[in-house]
This record gives C-alpha cells, sequence and structure tokens, in this order.
C-alpha cells in the first residue's frame, strides 16, 4: 500500500455567509486518475481551488505528499508549483506566444535559463502535439490548441498532481477530442489528475474513479463502473443518467 | 526679400535652442509621470485598503489643481528647502501632476485586464508580484498605450508653462525674440511650428509603438 499523494480531510469553504463546501475528505493514490461530477453549483471549482490554494479553505487540512500545505507559514507558491491546473476558460498569457506562455514559469519560477526554459517548453509542445504552433499567440489558435498549450504550461513546471476544471467545456463539440486524447496520454504516462468533467466517455475509458458532489459534500464515489451500473444513492444515479441524455 | 530670410533665420536660430530644453522637461515630467503611474496604479488596484485609499486622495487633489500652482508650489516654496533649479522645479511638477493623470490610465489599465491572467500565472507558481511583473502589466502597457500617448501629447504642450519661472523653452525664447525684434507674427509662428513638428513626431512614434506591441485578442 503506497502512502497517498493527496489528502484532504474534511475541507470547507465558505464565501462571506455563502457556505460552500461542508466537510469534503478526499484521499488520491500515486497515478490515480479521479473524475469529479455534480450539478453547476457544487462546489466542484470551489474544491479545486482549495487544494492548490488559489481559494485556501476556510477548514480542515490538505496534505500533498507528505506534507500539510495548510499549515501555516507554508510557501504557497511552492506548493502550487507542484500542482497543475487547467482552466475551463484556458487563461492563455495573451502577450505571449505559446512557446512564451510555458517558458514564463521555467524562466521565473523555476529560475532557469533561457536556452534550457525554451528546449523544455519546445519538449512539452511536442508532448501536447502542438511543436508547430510554438510561435503563435494565443488568438491565433484554436480553442482546442489553446487548452493543449495551457496543459503543457502546466507540464513545464514538472507537477506532481493535475488539476483540470471543466477543460472541455468552452470547446466546441469537434475539438473535445484531441484535448481528451492529450490528457488521456497523460494519465497513460502515470500522471495523477483530478478532473472536473461531465465528459463520461472519458470517465469510463481513464477515470479509476469517480466521485459525485452535491451541495459541497461529496455524495458517493466508486469505479466508474459501479458509479454508472449501480450506485447506491438515488442522487448519484439520478445525476448521472441525466448528463448521459 | 533677403532681409526677412534673413529675420527668420536668426529668429528660428534663437528658438531652437530651447527645443532641447522643452524636449528634456517632457521627457523628464512623463519618465517621473510614469513611474508614479506605474506604482500607484499598482498600489490602487492590489494594495492595502489604506494604500488605496492615500493613492485615490493623491490621485484626485493633484487632479483638482491647475498644474501652474504645482510648478509654483515646488519652485517658490519647496526650492526654499530643497535646491532645485527652475528647469528641476517645473519638470518635477509637471511630472508630479502627469503622475496623477497616469495613475488613472494605468488603473484603468491594470483592471481591464482579464482577472484568468492573474489566476492563471499564480497557479504555476508566480508570487503576486511576479504575476504583476510577468504578466499583468505587460499587458496594461499594452492597453494603456493610446491613452499613454494621448498624455504624452499633453505634457509636451504642458512643459510650455515651466516659462512662467523662467525657464529657456520655445515660448520663453519665442516671447524674448518678438519683444526685441517686435515682429511677433515671425516669433510665435517659428513656436507653433516647433510645436507642431513635435507633436507630430511624438503621435507618429506612439502609433508605431502601438502598432508593433498591439495585443491579439
Ligand atoms: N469567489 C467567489 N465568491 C463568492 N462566491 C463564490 C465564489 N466562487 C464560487 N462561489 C459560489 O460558490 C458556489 C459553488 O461554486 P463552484 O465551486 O464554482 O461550483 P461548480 O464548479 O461545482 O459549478 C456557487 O454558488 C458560486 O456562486
Ligand atoms: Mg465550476
Amino acid at each position: 500500500m503506497t502512502s497517498p499523494i493527496l489528502r484532504i480531510e474534511d475541507v470547507h469553504k465558505s464565501y462571506g455567509s455563502l457556505h460552500v463546501l461542508k466537510g469534503v475528505s478526499l484521499t488520491v493514490q500515486p497515478r490515480e486518475v479521479v473524475v469529479l461530477v455534480g450539478p453547476s453549483g457544487s462546489g466542484k471549482s470551489t474544491l479545486l481551488r482549495c487544494i492548490n490554494l488559489l481559494n485556501p479553505p476556510t477548514k480542515g487540512r490538505i496534505w500533498l505528499e507528505d506534507q500539510e500545505i495548510t499549515a501555516p507559514g507554508v510557501n504557497q507558491d511552492r506548493v502550487r508549483q507542484r500542482i497543475g491546473m487547467v482552466f475551463q476558460e484556458f487563461n492563455l498569457f495573451t502577450h505571449l506566444t505559446a512557446l512564451g506562455n510555458v517558458m514564463i514559469g521555467l524562466i521565473k519560477v523555476r529560475k532557469m535559463r533561457k536556452n534550457e526554459a525554451r528546449d523544455l517548453a519546445m519538449f512539452e509542445l511536442e508532448r501536447v502535439g502542438l511543436a508547430d504552433r510554438a510561435h503563435y499567440y494565443p488568438a491565433q489558435l484554436s480553442g482546442g490548441q489553446k487548452q493543449r498549450v495551457a496543459i503543457a504550461r502546466a507540464l513545464g513546471m514538472d507537477p506532481h498532481v493535475m488539476l483540470f476544471d471543466e477543460p472541455t467545456s468552452a470547446l466546441d463539440p469537434e475539438l473535445t477530442g484531441e484535448v481528451l486524447a492529450v490528457m488521456q496520454k497523460l494519465a497513460g504516462e502515470g500522471m495523477t489528475m483530478i478532473v472536473v468533467s461531465h465528459e463520461m466517455g472519458f470517465a469510463r475509458q481513464v477515470a479509476n474513479r469517480v466521485v459525485f458532489m452535491e451541495g459541497g459534500v461529496v455524495v458517493e464515489e466508486g469505479t466508474p463502473q459501479h458509479m454508472f451500473e449501480q450506485p447506491t444513492h438515488e442522487r448519484t444515479r439520478a445525476f448521472l443518467r441525466n448528463i448521459m441524455q | 526679400m533677403m532681409g526677412l530670410f534673413q529675420d527668420l533665420l536668426t529668429t528660428f536660430n534663437f528658438i531652437v535652442q530651447g527645443l532641447w530644453v522643452t524636449i528634456s522637461v517632457t521627457a523628464v515630467a512623463l519618465t517621473v509621470g510614469f513611474t508614479i503611474g506605474v506604482v500607484m496604479a499598482i498600489a490602487r488596484v492590489y494594495g492595502h485598503p489604506a494604500l488605496q485609499t492615500a493613492v485615490s486622495a493623491y490621485s484626485v487633489v493633484i487632479r483638482a489643481v491647475p498644474v501652474i500652482v504645482i510648478i509654483f508650489i515646488l519652485f517658490f516654496v519647496i526650492s526654499r528647502y530643497v535646491n532645485l533649479s527652475p528647469f528641476w522645479a517645473g519638470a518635477l511638477a509637471l511630472g508630479f501632476a502627469s503622475g496623477a493623470y497616469q495613475t488613472e490610465i494605468f488603473r484603468g489599465a491594470i483592471q481591464a485586464v482579464q482577472s484568468g491572467q492573474m489566476i492563471a500565472a499564480r497557479a504555476i507558481g508566480m508570487s503576486r508580484l511576479q504575476a504583476i511583473q510577468s504578466i499583468v502589466l505587460p499587458q496594461a502597457l499594452r492597453l494603456a498605450l493610446p491613452a499613454w500617448g494621448n498624455e504624452a501629447t499633453l505634457v509636451l504642450k504642458d512643459s510650455t508653462l515651466v516659462f512662467a519661472v523662467g525657464v529657456p523653452e520655445i515660448l520663453r525664447r519665442a516671447q524674448q525674440v518678438s519683444a526685441r525684434t517686435f515682429e511677433p507674427f515671425l516669433a510665435f509662428g517659428v513656436a507653433l511650428l516647433l510645436y507642431l513638428a513635435l507633436t507630430l513626431i511624438t503621435t507618429q512614434a506612439l502609433q508605431w509603438i502601438e502598432r508593433r506591441y498591439r495585443l491579439q485578442v
């Protein structure tokens, strides 16, 4: 039994009087792919932002490998470097080329020399199949290409865990495939991933575990097979039936 | 005919010596204003609430006061305590004034940068300061360019105000020639043409920069 790469214990998050996460606990093993589903507003994005401390929890504790990252005095920038994040709206840096987007973190955060950073950035772009678009600006890329650059940018930081927040929701249907293919490849290489997505095909094929959240709590979790075929809770059944039409 | 040409040449030669002074005053004022503007805009957007209030207060007060008053305060009041030449009193005063306007320009530009840019920068492990430096500012400066170009031409024209404390810039020299030769048409005509040339060159240069660094959205 390996030790978990990520351990979330009774995490709460409030925005003012709005209690969004009401005690979420989740443990993720190395190389595991967890797909997180749930209705809009159930707190999925909030949970991801708690995990990489973009919005630290108001209560509860989180461990990344053997470090408690919610402990006082932790260098949060260093934690974020080890947790990659991919956003629904891509959020590529608009003033930089695809290559520049991947390089900037290598230079500013990982303190690499320019040449070294360029080589590694090219390698990451190759990994997502976009070496030939290295010198394009985000505005010149399709949505699918933008998202793949965003993945390359996150990978450049050499993260131990990757978080994906609805990575294909902003894409035209014909462009989701190329992004999901990259994610599947990453999973195959052993990347630990938490993916908020309603792409059930991806969940079936790639996920080790599906977690269903509603109203700020985890209602049920299990293997894709369990969740899709005989979920214990009626809410899970209703939700999953609904998103599979 | 020869006489008029001679007059024109003498007048021009005298006034054009003020060109460099005008350019220097403008350059100093714009540089000071830019520094104040960028720092204060960052403080205004990302700073502690107390700092934000202080910056707004600076900006409101300075913008409410005529620039010439600020020049006089520096030249007649402050220069009693600090050794300030007329040139520096004038140029700094213009810089402080422009700083207030530039604060507003850069504040607007920073706020126009999409919030996702900062979030994505933080997500790859950048500190707030790094994110501001490497991601937000480069975009904000590009967004600010049109408004900044406008401010630059305003400062160029306001630079004539240092004339009031005796700095020998274009207008001051034009006035001196005209008082000596009794040919105001020639003197102020030359001044007008010099300002026109300066403004046109500045605008063209800024437009070139703007095209060169335009953000693709
Ligand atoms: N920064 C914020 N400030 C205030 N409320 C927020 C903020 N972010 C999210 N919320 C609220 O938290 C709830 C959960 O949001 P979110 O985590 O985005 O849900 P999901 O990703 O599952 O759709 C929503 O009601 C949303 O309005
Ligand atoms: Mg969400």
